[in-house]
This record gives C-alpha cells, structure tokens and sequence, in this order.
C-alpha cells in the first residue's frame, strides 16, 4: 500500500515538472530567441569587423576604439546628466500624483490613471511631434509663446546646448509616467489601514503619516522603480534621435544613440556591440550599487 | 475536465512557440529568395523575378506601381517585377536592414551618394558586363558616372537634380533684385549678402520677413554646408590627389560668412533648429525672401498652392500667400568658380549571399533600365519638374505638357552645365571616414556655429584637428 501511494507521488512530481516545463515553454523560447541569442551574437560581433559576406577576427580592437573614443565617454557623460536630472524628478512626481490619486473614487481613481497612462499607449515619434511644435524656435512657438508673457526673450530651445538638454529633461518630466504611478498606486492601496488608524489615535499630521508609515512602506515599490527607471534612462535613444539627432556639438549625444548610429548609420556593428556589451556593464554595476546602499533596509 | 485544459494549454503553448519560430522561418524564406538569382534554368528565357524596392519618388509614383508590373511583364514575358514600396522614412532602414541580413531587394532606389556604403559591404551588384552598349549609350554621361565606384556601376539613374535656392518673385522684385540676370549669370557672396539684406522687413523690433532661411536641422543638417563649400573651390571633400579638402584655409572663409549672414540680421538666429518643412512653410507664409535648399518639385508644390489659395481651397498651408517660386543659383565664394551641388538618385542593383546567376543579373539590369528610362522615367521627372537623362525619356516626354517656368528651366540648365563632377576614384574606405567625420565633427561644430555657440575659428580648428586625426598629417590639404 505504501508502495503504491509512493509511486502515484512520483508519477504525479515527475508529471507536474513536465506540464510545469510546457508552460514555461512559450516564455523560454521567447527569451531564447529574442535575448539570449542577441545578447551571445553581439559578444561573439565584438570581437569582428561584421560584413554579412563574411566577419573578420579582430580580437580586442573594437574595445580599444571605443575606450579610446572621446565621444563614447562624452555620450556616457550626456547619458549619466540625463539619468541624474530626470529619474528623481519623475519618482517624486509618480509618487505625489498618486498620492493626490489615492484619496479618490474608485472610478476617478481609474480615469486619472488612464489618462496618466496614455502617453505610454501613445506613439513615442507622435508624442515627439507634439513637443516639437511646442519647442518651436521661432516666436510662434508654443513654448516661446509662454515665455514671451514674462517678458523673457525668444529660446532656442533644441537648437541651443545651453537648452537642448533642458528641453528633453522638461519632455521626460512631463510625459510618461503612468506606469509608475499605477505601480505606486498599487503599493499604497497594499498598506494596512491599521497604521494610518493608529497614526491618527497618536494625532499624526498628513506629513508625519507620509514619513513615517508612507515612505517606509513603499521603499521595496521606489527601489523596483529606481533601478528599472535608471537601466530605462541609460538606454534612452528615441528622444534624443527624434527631437534633436544628438545636436548641438553632441550635447544631446546618449550612448544610446551613438550605438544606434554606429550600427545603423556607419554599419561598424562590431563597434556598436562593443559599445552596448560595456553600456550593459555600467548599467548591471549602477544597478548592484543602488541594491547594495538602498536595498539595506527594504523588506519584501 | 483538469486534464483536458491541461492539453489544451499545452497545445496554446506549442502553437505560440511555433509560431513564433514560423515567422521567423517565414521572413527568412522571404528574404532568401529575392536576391541571388531566381532563374529556375540557365536559359535567358527562364522565368525569373526580380525584386524591387521603391519610395515614392514623385507624388504619383506609387500609384502607378501596378502598371509599371503589367508594362514590364508585356516587354518581358518570363519576367516579373515584384515591387515593395517604402515610405521615404522607413527607405534607409528597411534597406539597412535587409543588407544587414544577407538579403536585399534586386534593385533599391537610394542616393548615389550611398552606393559606397554598400560597396564597403560587398553587397551590391556591378553590372558593367551586364548592361548592354545601348543601355548605356541611352543616359547622360555625367549622371551615369554617380553611379560608379572604382571600375564598376551599380545601377542606373534616375535623374540629376540641382540643389539650388529658391526665391519668391514678388519679394525680389520688391528688393531690386534683377533675379534673371542672376539666373544667367549666378552671384558673388557679396552680391548675395547685399541682396538677402535688401529682402529683411521689421516690424519694429521684431523680423516679420528674413532675406533668406536654409534648412540646416534634421535630415538637411548636412547640406547647408556642403552646397556652399562647393562653390569654394572645394567640389568634393577630397582634392584630386585625395586629399581632404575641408582643412583648407576657404573653408575657414566660408565658416566666417555663414556666421555673418546671421548676425547682419538677414537669416534667423534660431537657424540651427529650422527644419526642411519649417523653412517651407517659412517661403510660402511669406516669412522669408529666398529658402534654401530649392529643389525643382518645390516650384510644383507652390504652384498647387496658389491654386489652393485662389480656390479657396482650405487645405492650403495655413497662413500662406501666393508665391511664384524663382530658382536661384548658391553664390560664389572667394573669387572660385561657382559649381552646383547634384543629387543624382537611382535604382540601384543588389546581390545576396549567393553569387547572382548571369542570367539573373541580366534580368535585374533590365528591370533597372526599364525604371530608368523611357516612359517611367518620362512621367517620374516630368512629376518632379526635373531634367530628362535618357534619350528614351526625352522622347517619352515630348508629348507630355508641364506647367514650368521657362526661365527656371533655362536657369537649372545653366546649373547644371557646372555640376560637380562625380567622383568614383575616392576609395570606399575613405569616403566612409569623410562621412564620420562629417556626422560627428562637422555636423555637431556647424550646428554651434549657428547658435553662436562657438567662432568660425574654433569650428575650423576642431574640424582640422579631426581630420588629421583621422587622415593624417599628409593626408589634409594644408593652404
């Protein structure tokens, strides 16, 4: 009897691991395709001059050239600015958002997300039109327009380096940040009410709930949001290519970028995998520094 | 009823898996077919098919796709043309990307200028033994040459096109200017700075109207430049010994001019961020005498907006004025001679992996040919307003009727008459360095430049350090 019962489990483990596998199927396949194959074809690349008649061996080179290539280090420089100046910003702004949210109706609740979601729907050159009718240089532009009403002169806005940076880091704080305001909103909907009962029992202000039960609480959901916001950031391509090609005198350069046209522009593809197989170091090493000094004190 | 949505998840798994692996078996085949020679026999009357991939070229180009198909399969019965149209957007991608993979298009329609770029790559297709004498013989020389790299020709022509200035008539004869005899008989930088003065209207403080607005944002960011140092005696960025041009001491002259004509007042100091469709809606707003650069559709464009304008017609550019566009030609500098910058486009021809068949190659250049020639050609350059390059189309044309300005016409003849020869003797690899150092040198200085970020000078200086860099000390002009 026992016997039996112990080969029924077995059959039942050894069953479930192949339907287990089954399921998984479709996601392995995906990531085997579609990142794994990638990620091994640029490292073997890195180490050829890529032609698709035939690559050629040449060792280390396209990592020397890149090392050595001041307009790398230039773009990482551009790169590390744009990450500084809009990843905390656009933290703070999710998370205050969805605290004025959280008060809400249910479905006033839905309706603002949704409508704080729908830039992440919208399509990223559309949007990108929409901001360049707003930085239009000339005195009819929407933006200079605004300004005018101050008495302040006409700006230049992506034309200038003085403002070039300043006007993607103002596109990047007002756009997109839908989805972490639902992850916020999530997260906040996820803590107890009894801390906020006690709170008030102990006559806690709005602020001292916000530091003290808030804030603490959510630190798991802003680490998430402040390592996955900083890999986006440092990836970040598409406003810089649409809105002003890197210009001017490679102020808006982001690595990002010069990969994309060292790829797709010069075809140096060896070059360009060298180039994103070093981004995807800096990017795990910023991302190992923000988990060993602010993951210290989040519990999951 | 547990086993049976087991089963039935697993068979919505595999079908996901599956599918994703067909689509990508599926693109393969796709790609894999097109190129390398899809001759089922060895005769030349096998059948065949030849692909294409098109952007549309003039505004009804696309349209008349399937006829071109129809027209090509009655001349040549075992042979289908099988043409993908792009947006002009998505051309350079769509065919970067498929170069990347080993499997382009038979025939691609791109700028001659990026004929280097696939030659580097080994994948396009020389048909010098392939196209025959009367092919040949049919095209202009000096278009034909653009289609040269070293020893071979990748394709046919389409058509030569200046890249001059255009003006609003109404606007230069309001400034004096005698725009017929400039026409006939070009301008001095000088004479061009005095002029693009003349055309500045205030209102008050502030410019209603510039003298002159070029393109120098976006995808145009590179011509400004480019056209004016041709006519400083640099009509290539290599001298004929190659070496690089643009660390000669005219270079620095021409810097010194672009900037001047900023702060006379005369172009807009927000330049650097002017884009080709800005500065269009510039001209036809009447927000400026003379735009930059002017191709021969533009005088098209202007015209079926004056008659949107006299219709009442709402889908006309909102704000604009009738303006008669008057081709221009781009000054001279220091004394040189002038030489009008030419884009020369065309059907390029491609190859695979494989080694194309003779008899494919055969087929694909007469699938080039056909496009470039005769009556394609004739309908596609009468709708852009440009020069006829083959025999074939002129005759084609003959009978057509195009609404031009006779003296544009005369005036882009005279243009042309001077175009900057091409130049198939610069080597890949160093054409390929030029282009870099444009992209990331040039470019980025020249945008500073015209925000007044930095001097003429310290461009200059920048540019000839690069190039040094890049070509050593012996391999710059040095005057």
């Amino acid at each position: 009897m026992m016997q039996a019962t112990k080969t029924i489990k077995k059959r039942k483990v050894k069953g479930d691991a192949g339907w287990g596998y089954t399921f998984i199927a479709v996601a392995l396949v995906i990531f085997a395709l579609f990142t794994a194959y990638p990620v091994a074809s640029a490292f073997i690349i890195s180490f050829q001059e890529y032609k698709p008649l035939g690559s050629t061996f040449i060792g280390f080179d396209n990592y020397v050239e890149t090392l050595s290539d001041s307009l790398f280090w230039k773009s990482i420089r551009t790169t590390i600015v744009y990450t500084i100046l809009t990843v905390p910003v656009a933290l703070f702004l999710s998370f205050a958002v969805a605290i004025l949210i959280l008060p809400l109706k249910k479905w006033m609740q839905t309706t603002f997300k949704a409508v704080f979601y729908l830039p992440a729907v919208a399509s990223g050159v559309a949007l990108s039109v929409v901001w360049l009718w707003i930085f239009d240089p000339m005195p009819s532009g929407i933006l200079n327009k605004l300004i005018g009403t101050v008495g302040a002169d006409n700006q230049n806005w992506l034309g200038s380096s003085s403002t070039a940076m300043l006007s993607l880091v103002l596109m990047a704080w007002l756009s997109s940040h839908g989805t972490s305001i639902i992850i916020y909103l999530a997260a906040l909907l996820g803590i107890d009410n009894s801390y906020y009962e006690a709170a008030d029992l102990d006559g806690a202000t709005f602020l001292q709930k916000l530091r003290y039960i808030v804030v603490p609480c959510l630190k798991p959901t802003t680490l998430f949001l402040l390592v996955t916001g900083v890999i986006g950031s440092f990836q970040v391509f598409q406003n810089a290519f649409l809105m002003t090609g890197g210009g001017p005198d490679n102020a808006t350069t982001m690595v990002g970028l010069l990969i994309f046209n060292n790829a797709f522009k010069y075809f140096e593809f060896g070059k360009a995998a060298a180039q994103s197989l070093i981004l995807a170091l800096l990017i795990a090493g910023v991302a190992l520094v923000q988990f060993k000094f602010l993951g210290k004190e989040v519990e999951y | 009823m547990k086993r049976n949505s087991r089963v039935l998840a697993s068979v919505l798994a595999l079908s996901l898996s599956v599918t994703t692996l067909a689509a990508c078996s599926s693109n393969n085949n796709g790609n894999n077919s097109a190129p390398s020679g899809t001759s089922s026999a060895g005769t030349s009357e096998a059948k065949d098919t030849i692909t294409a991939l098109l952007p549309p070229v003039s505004p009804t180009y696309q349209d008349n796709f399937e006829q071109m198909a129809k027209d090509f399969n009655a001349l040549y019965p075992n042979l289908t043309l099988k043409i993908e149209p792009a947006s002009w957007e998505d051309m350079t991608q769509k065919l970067d990307t498929q170069v990347n993979a080993g499997s382009p298009p038979d025939i691609a329609f791109i700028g001659s200028e990026g004929i280097s770029k696939y030659v580097q790559q080994g994948m396009v297709m020389d048909i010098t033994d392939a196209a025959t004498p009367e092919m040949i013989g049919d095209f202009d020389a000096a278009p034909l040459e653009y289609m040269k790299n070293g020893n071979g020709i990748y394709g046919f022509p389409a058509y030569m096109e200046a890249h001059a200035l255009g003006g609003n008539k109404a606007f230069l004869e309001q400034a004096g200017i005698d725009y017929k005899d400039v026409q006939k008989n070009g301008w001095t930088y000088d004479q061009f700075r005095e002029a693009i003065k003349k055309g500045v209207v205030k209102d008050g403080s502030k410019t209603s109207r510039y003298g002159f607005v070029f393109a120098t944002a976006g995808v145009a960011s590179k011509d400004y430049l480019n056209i004016l140092v041709k006519n400083a005696g640099m009509p290539s960025p290599f001298t004929t010994d190659l070496k690089y041009a643009y660390t000669s001491n005219n270079y620095l002259e021409v810097l010194k001019d672009v900037r001047q004509l900023i702060d006379d007042g005369s172009m807009p100091k927000e330049l650097s961020s002017v884009d080709a469709g800005k500065r269009w809606n510039m001209f036809l707003t009447g927000q400026t005498m003379i735009t930059g650069k002017g191709l021969a559709t533009f005088e098209n464009s202007a015209n079926k907006n004056n008659a949107k304008i006299e219709a009442n017609d709402g889908s006309a550019v909102q704000g604009s004025i009738k303006a008669e566009y008057i081709v221009l030609p781009v000054p001279s500098f220091l004394g040189k001679d002038p030489v009008t910058t030419v884009a020369v486009d065309g059907y390029v021809t491609f190859r695979g992996k494989k080694e194309p068949t003779a008899e494919h190659k055969a087929n694909v250049v007469k699938a080039a040919y056909y496009l470039a020639s005769g009556k394609v050609a004739a309908t596609t350059n009468n709708d852009l307003f440009v020069a006829h390059i083959t025999k074939t189309g002129k005759e084609a044309a003959a009978s057509m009727i195009v609404n031009r300005n006779p003296d544009n016409v005369a005036a882009v003849q005279v243009m042309l008459s001077h175009a900057a020869p091409a130049r198939p003797d610069i080597p890949v690899e160093l054409g390929a360095k030029a282009i870099k150092l444009e992209d990331e040198v040039i470019i980025p200085k020249l945008q500073a430049l015209i925000a007044g970020e930095i001097t003429p000078q310290a461009m200059y200086d920048a540019v000839k350090k690069a190039a040094i860099s890049t070509f050593g000390e012996d391999g710059v002009v040095k005057e």
